[in-house]
């Protein structure tokens, strides 16, 4: 007779019934997995650890959780590619693993949530095949006419495009987001208490205050004495790239260079007086080229689409988000109200007067390698990096956007943030190979970059640089077409870049002045 | 992103394709060898089904023609509602109605004035059709899919590369909402074409390298202005010479041809290079030739001339060049010596004689294949592929205004928007200089 042995595993059907068993703890495993895996999918288990309970807040202010239709999209649904996908399991696993990481060993104070909320941030923790997996259809008979013409727009670019390009805030609500929405850009700063008659008189090469007429705008501009020096760094130079090479030697006239970037109260008086038509009174662009307005009486931006300030504050943050030509077109404006010559600088007195005669990756004590956060032997044991802070707006202090002038101590010659806070645009077109082209053997003096070229050189790092980036040599350059991505309108501003938000200038002045009679031609 | 819009322009065509001729699996299979061409089934009639009310927007000859074709195209198919800007147009329509289809419309379903549009969408039917000049096409379209009516709407779809857009996103707002499209190029509806079409899809010419197309005509109609006429109405009623209400003849007329070889090569060309001028014309601000070389991605060029002066030779037709043979596009298939190697059999008369004319009339079987699409529920919308054809008949005809090469990319970014800012009666401020080649800054 049978034991129970016998009784569960019959010899004359074990195999079929080994498959049996198999099968069985295989049901079994998958109500288990995938109890265990519904339960680690409910916004109550988000919440039990995940350590900010602002993000709970502004998910129930958002229209994903508080609208007429009374439906609640979970966390996961946003936060996971949809169920059923392969990338949904991994993406879980990561996701995990990644969080129980930093409950573990992260400080919640130290996270910079508000960075996160960022369009670069937010589209590496929320899945656009997840917002595509309910809102199948773009084209729902009530969308607006904006919403058609983007939409389409959308589904032609679909690689270069993401639903939070402009739907940021529909997950987690916030008051910035309506205030870019309702923004009345001519509206911000009131009347100034002063207004400038005339602009300054500069009769000696020393520190003066610029004051532009007819506004309540001043900022001072300091002499930078022309000389000589190495443009490039050395070959080890922690950090380096080959575009920062070889090292010339240069000469640069004297200038003056203005102590700070340019400030939204700079930008703004600008703007005001000369802004343009928006483009619906553009009237018919197949004959006429906004790009080649030349500038007797100066056509300036067109308003603005948003706010470029970010949320962040104006006054005298610096100006950001203006295209290279909104840039220049500015110091035109500046050069006809003051009667001096305005421009912006070229590479070589940009780095002239940022090294302010220092041949050392910074213009202050200190090696990149020490402050980087990309060592994973800082990030663990910490650097010590008092001296960046004292000069740099950088990754490591910037809670992400950018600061006041008086956040930092200048150089040598009295200039601030020329490394950090925003990338300044320089007049020179961007070559790798730019400095190669110049004659080893020779002192090239006031050189302007290549003749021809597409984008422009771009100086100093910025509040999103690492340390690495932020170094006198460092080279980079405008990204126009990158920069212009998801600009809804066509042809797409020549004044206002849509999609970069750390780069703006400061601009120097030529000295002597030439006392030529300004008959305005 | 020129390969997503070729992408998307291959699946838009399929649709359309599809739903005209209900036989999908020809443009499936891509192989170059020669396979059986799938000749499309024609229907006569529009299946039965319930009763499909329509209302006519833009009531001028092809309006009234077009009220004709629907209500000749099956069975339970009514015209209750008529729109115009004008009365006296829209009671000649009616009268002809009346005499010719026994249609009565009543009164209250007549509808004048520029919002006209919105009261017949508005007045219960079921289908419209949109035939009031080109320039309101988008705005009109825009309408009709909001308030789901299935459309019927003629060629060209818009005027300017912002109309052509927001055409593009009401097709996708009408296939969201499963409404059936139907837009004029009525050659897609052919008898003949389609079948060669079917041929030359079976790989018989083998690959296209080129191709041509013409219309070359008389000069067309005209209205010259009178007495206590406002420029408005100067304008509507001799629209067809107006470049921001017709887009120029290239656009208006000749993209029928343009369409074709879009249609036969499967592809859009990517930019254009072209000439024309204005010499003859009467009222107006348009050109009167224009000649363009299209260019595709694959550098095969299509030529493409289009005049409307009298006393010229006159051709209406297409040409393709392929591998292995050409065809006229319509019913003729030759070898590389000339040789005839498959024509299309036309119906035959009473007494014997093939003929067109036996054939079904392309533009009563586009609204038959409407009906069709609508009653039995299949997909049908061909306002995107329309669409397309438009913008690249804007590209050839931008090129020739400015004497420039322009790029598909750059009309499809372009903001350019003709017309007045406000549609009303009474003087129009515009510029109406003709656009003069190597002028533009």
């Amino acid at each position: 007779m049978g034991s129970i042995r016998h009784f569960f595993f019959p010899r004359n059907r074990r195999y079929s019934v080994l498959l049996f068993y198999g099968f069985l703890m295989g049901v079994v495993f998958i109500m288990l997995s995938s109890s265990v895996m519904h339960y680690t999918s409910t916004n109550t288990f988000c919440m039990s650890c995940h350590v900010h309970p602002h993000a709970e807040e502004s998910w129930k202010l958002s229209t994903h959780y508080d609208n007429p239709s009374g439906i609640i999209v979970d966390c996961v649904e946003c936060h996971l590619p949809p169920p059923g996908s392969i990338t949904h399991f991994t993406a879980k696993a990561a996701t995990g693993i990644r969080d129980v990481y930093g409950f573990l060993f992260k400080d919640p104070e130290n996270i910079q949530w508000e960075a996160k909320r960022h369009i670069t941030q937010a589209v590496k923790h929320t899945y656009e095949s997840s917002c595509i997996d309910c809102h199948q259809n773009l084209f729902p008979l009530q969308l607006t006419e904006e919403g058609m013409h983007a939409h389409l727009y959308y589904e032609n670019n679909r690689e270069e495009l993401n639903c939070l390009n402009c739907h940021l805030h529909v997950g987690h609500y916030s008051e910035h987001a309506q205030e870019i929405l309702d923004f009345g850009f001519e509206r911000i700063a009131g009347k100034p208490e002063i207004v400038f008659k005339e602009a300054s008189l500069v009769d000696a090469f020393e520190r003066f205050t610029e004051t532009i007429p007819g506004t309540g705008v001043r900022f001072d501009m300091l002499p930078i004495p022309g000389g000589r020096f190495k443009i490039g760094s050395p070959e080890d130079e922690p950090g380096r790239h080959d575009d920062e090479g070889p090292r010339r030697e240069v000469e640069v006239s004297s200038f003056f260079m203005s102590e700070i970037e340019v400030t939204w109260d700079m930008f703004m008086a600008f703007f005001r007086e000369t802004v343009s038509e928006g483009r619906s009174m553009q009237g018919n662009l197949t004959y006429t080229d906004a790009a080649q307005n030349i500038v007797d009486a100066i056509s300036g931006p067109t308003p603005p689409w948003g706010s470029p300030d970010q949320g962040w504050g104006w006054g005298k943050r610096p100006a950001i988000t203006m295209t290279w030509h909104a840039a220049n077109v500015f110091c035109e404006w500046l050069s006809l109200k003051t009667g001096k010559t305005y421009r912006l600088p070229t590479e070589a007195e940009w780095e002239y007067a940022a090294r302010g005669g220092t041949e050392s990756p910074y213009f202050f004590e200190g090696s990149p390698k020490k402050f980087t956060r990309q060592r994973w032997v800082n990030r663990i044991f910490g650097a010590d990096t008092t001296n960046i802070n004292r000069f740099v707006v950088y990754e490591g202090n910037s809670f992400f956007r950018t600061q006041e002038p008086d956040a930092v101590q200048p150089n040598s010659y009295g200039l601030k943030n020329m490394l950090g806070n925003v990338w300044e645009f320089c007049s020179d077109y961007y070559a790798e190979d730019a400095y190669a082209s110049y004659p080893a053997q020779m002192v090239i003096k006031n050189p302007q970059g290549p003749l021809e070229g597409k984008e422009r050189v771009i100086r100093g790092g910025s509040f999103k640089s690492d340390a690495f980036e932020v170094r006198s040599a460092t080279r980079s350059h405008t990204r126009h077409d990158a920069w212009l991505l998801t600009d809804p309108q066509i042809p797409k501003s020549i004044w206002w870049y849509s999609d970069v938000f750390d780069v703006g200038f400061r601009v120097v002045m030529e000295w002597p002045i030439e006392n030529e009679p300004n008959d305005g031609q | 992103m020129a390969s997503d819009r070729r992408q998307f322009i291959k699946g838009a065509a399929t649709i359309a394709a599809a739903g005209a001729l209900g036989a999908g699996a020809l443009l499936k299979s891509c192989s170059r060898d020669r396979r059986k061409a799938v000749i499309p089934e024609f229907i006569d009639q529009a299946p039965e089904g319930k009763a499909l009310k329509a209302g006519l927007i833009g009531c001028g000859d092809r309006g009234t023609g077009a009220a004709m074709n629907f209500l000749d195209a099956g069975n339970n198919l009514h015209i209750t509602a008529l729109g115009d800007v004008f009365r006296d147009k829209l009671e000649s329509c009616r009268q002809q109605l009346k005499q010719h289809r026994n249609a009565e419309i009543p009164d209250e379903q007549c509808f004048v004035g520029f919002d006209a549009y919105q009261k017949v969408i508005e007045s219960d039917v079921d289908v419209v059709l949109l035939v009031a000049p080109p320039f309101f096409r988008p705005s009109h379209f825009d309408a009709a899919v909001r308030a789901r009516k299935h459309v019927f709407m003629e060629k060209p779809v818009a005027v300017d590369p912002v109309g052509a857009r927001a055409i593009m996103a009401s097709a996708r707002m009408a296939d969201a909402a499963g409404l059936k499209v139907v837009a004029g190029t009525q050659r897609r509806h052919q008898r003949d074409y389609l079948t060669t079409y079917a041929h030359i899809k079976s790989g018989i010419i083998g690959d296209i390298v080129g191709a041509n197309c013409y219309w070359n005509q008389s000069r067309s109609w005209h209205v010259n202005r009178q007495a206590g006429w406002d420029d408005m109405t100067a304008m509507l009623r001799d629209w067809i010479n107006w470049r921001w209400l017709a887009g120029d003849h290239i656009v208006e007329q000749h993209m029928h041809n343009i369409d074709v070889i879009n249609w036969f090569s499967g592809k859009v060309p990517v930019r254009a290079l072209g000439f024309g001028a204005r010499h003859r014309r009467l009222t107006g601000d348009i050109y009167d030739f224009f000649s363009v070389d299209f260019v595709y991605d694959d550098n095969t060029h299509m030529h493409s001339m289009c005049r409307q002066i009298d006393g010229c030779a006159n051709n209406v037709s297409e040409y393709i060049v392929g591998t292995k043979g050409a065809s006229n596009c319509q019913n003729e298939i030759v070898n590389h010596r000339g040789e005839t190697i498959w024509s299309y059999e036309y119906p035959r008369l009473e007494h014997g004689q093939p003929s067109q004319l036996a054939m079904k009339s392309p533009y009563e079987q586009e609204i038959i294949h409407l009906v069709e699409a609508i009653r039995s529920n299949k997909p049908l919308n061909e306002a995107e592929t329309c669409a397309i054809t438009t913008i690249v008949a804007i590209m050839g005809r931008i090129s020739a205004y400015t004497g420039r090469e322009v790029t598909y990319e750059e009309v499809m970014n372009s903001s350019l928007r003709l017309g007045p800012e406000k549609l009303a009666f009474g003087p129009v401020d515009m510029n109406l200089q003709v656009p003069v080649p190597g002028t533009a800054p």
